[in-house]
């Protein structure tokens, strides 16, 4: 192999006088901010959506029904290129204009990336509702609590820890999911990668940096979550078992 | 307290419950009984509006229940219900169990409302469970925990669906013996059980239903003496059995 290996190339000074390592850092950092802030839009979103889903109220679950199935199956790609592109030509055109000029690239992105991920989270949510004894819903009525509270204090706790584990895994896909944002221009981790490629020479040691870089995103959250779930599971209460029994 | 009049209900084209006639007066217990599937929890479920109903109506302290102007959780709130598969909630402690509605929907402070929970659960026997969680109990520990939790929002009046047979047998007991001491106390109930013994023991009346129609609906003495429907005596004498 004439592969040459040069690791110090990251300290090199770049065209615009910063190093390759800060270009690095910066991708790290939007890449991050997305991932997160997509993840806040999409499990406030998806719980909302999920929970519509499982009401008595049918056109609730249709609407819940119809987001999912659209926002499910559209590739992401896709659906960012209809946020940046097509959408603003849709709205009043003041709006289209302030969309196009104003807003902030990243506000889009998270927006896509979000209402994409809320779709997928809205399934766990449904899942997780629907996994719970009919009792438990029963009950929390008899109490005299309103459809609402059922939810707030009797059934979403419950569901999202039987769900966490699934959430887990969307929680650390949406970092990997991130990347495809660098196609409407945001300066992530992807973007970063593909502009030093093809500045240096240097694929090997970018690709495993970047590689890392991801895994470690993952493996944080991986981490996080798993505190959550150990701090949250239920004394007595067998994973994967019903409510109540 | 209770007054169900011309009762029917259906799922789709089948009828489940067929013209249900009966009442519950203040301080009363009303026992139900009838083989699986005749209807009897989905009965039990009308008088709370758990479930609706087509036909007939139900008023419960002097408010109809089908009325769509009813505040049902003012009114479900006044009236305890205690299930067959106990339905604790899971994800909190036997003390925020007790307190939870009388908080959220009462709105008690949460230090009355633990302080009447704790009553409640001493007067179950299970003072000692209070920071538990209810898998750690027994099914007949967590039975009594929910009928503390049905007593601490201060109803007029208790349901009970089959609040027993989900219990192995040496817990039965423990359950049943709760429930007498609230029969004695003057509560009023309409409880649907197969234990004749309790029936026996503290029932008024007592309610045969098959197929979705009550058959029978007779004082205790005469229920259980001469003469009743040839379809009570054929389940009586098979629970009897058992
Ligand atoms: N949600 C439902 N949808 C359709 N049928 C139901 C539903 N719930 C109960 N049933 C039917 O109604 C009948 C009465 O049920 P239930 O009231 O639970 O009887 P019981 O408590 O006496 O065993 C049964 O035949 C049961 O299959
Ligand atoms: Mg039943």
């Amino acid at each position: 192999m004439n592969y040459h290996w040069d690791w110090m190339f990251f300290f090199q000074e770049t065209d615009d006088g910063l190093k390759y390592y800060d270009w690095i850092l910066s991708g790290l950092g939007w890449t991050t901010f997305v991932s997160l802030a997509s993840l806040a839009v999409a499990l406030t979103l998806g719980s909302v959506l999920g929970v519509m889903r499982t009401t008595p109220k049918r056109w609730l679950v249709g609407l819940g029904d119809a987001y999912v199935d659209v926002f499910r199956n559209v590739p992401l790609i896709v659906q960012l290129f209809m946020w940046f592109f097509v959408v603003p030509e849709l709205v009043p055109e003041k709006l289209g204009i302030w969309m196009k000029q104003d807003l902030p690239y990243f506000v889009t992105a998270i927006v896509g990336l979000g209402l994409y991920t809320a779709a997928r989270i809205a399934e766990q949510v449904k899942a997780g509702i629907n996994s719970l004894s009919r009792g438990q819903r029963f009950a929390g009525l008899a109490l005299g609590f309103t459809e609402w509270q059922t939810y707030r204090y009797v059934r979403l706790p419950m569901a999202y820890r039987i769900v966490l584990p699934a959430l887990t895994s969307e929680a650390m896909n949406i970092f990997k999911n991130s990347a495809v944002t660098y196609a409407v221009g945001i300066l992530e981790l992807y973007f970063q990668y593909k502009q030093i490629i093809e500045k240096t020479s240097q694929v090997l040691e970018i690709t495993i940096v970047v590689t890392l870089s991801y895994f470690i995103l993952a493996f944080v959250m991986n981490r996080i979550l798993a505190f959550v779930e150990a701090r949250t599971r239920v004394p007595g209460l067998i994973v994967g078992q019903k409510g109540g029994k | 307290m209770i007054e169900i009049k011309n009762v029917s209900k259906w799922y789709g084209s089948f009828q489940v419950l067929t013209d249900c006639t009966t009442q519950v007066s203040k301080s009363e217990v009303v026992v139900v009984c009838g083989p699986s599937g005749s209807g009897k929890s989905t009965l039990i479920k009308c008088v709370n509006a758990l479930e609706p109903f087509q036909q007939g109506s139900i008023v419960v302290d002097g408010i109809a229940v089908e009325n769509p102007k009813t505040d049902l959780p003012k009114l479900r709130a006044r009236v305890g219900m205690v299930f067959q598969n106990f339905e604790l909630f899971p994800h909190m402690t036997i003390t925020d169990n007790l307190a939870i509605a009388q908080i959220k929907v009462l709105g008690r402070g949460r230090e009355e409302a633990v302080d009447k929970g704790l009553k409640l659960l001493d007067r179950v026997g299970l003072k000692n469970q209070a920071a538990k969680f209810p898998g750690q109990l027994s099914g007949g520990q967590q039975q009594r925990v929910a009928i503390a939790r049905a007593l601490a929002m201060d109803p007029i009046c208790m349901l009970f669906d089959e609040p027993t047979s989900a219990l192995d047998p040496e817990m039965i007991n423990e359950v049943l013996d709760v429930m007498v001491q609230l029969a004695h106390e003057g509560m009023t109930m309409m409880c649907v059980t197969h234990e004749m013994g309790f029936a026996r023991k503290v029932a008024n009346r007592v309610i045969f239903m098959d197929r979705g129609a009550i058959v029978e609906d007779a004082a205790k003495e005469d229920f259980f003496g001469q003469p009743r429907s040839e379809r009570a005596q054929t389940f009586l004498a098979k629970i009897l059995n058992h």
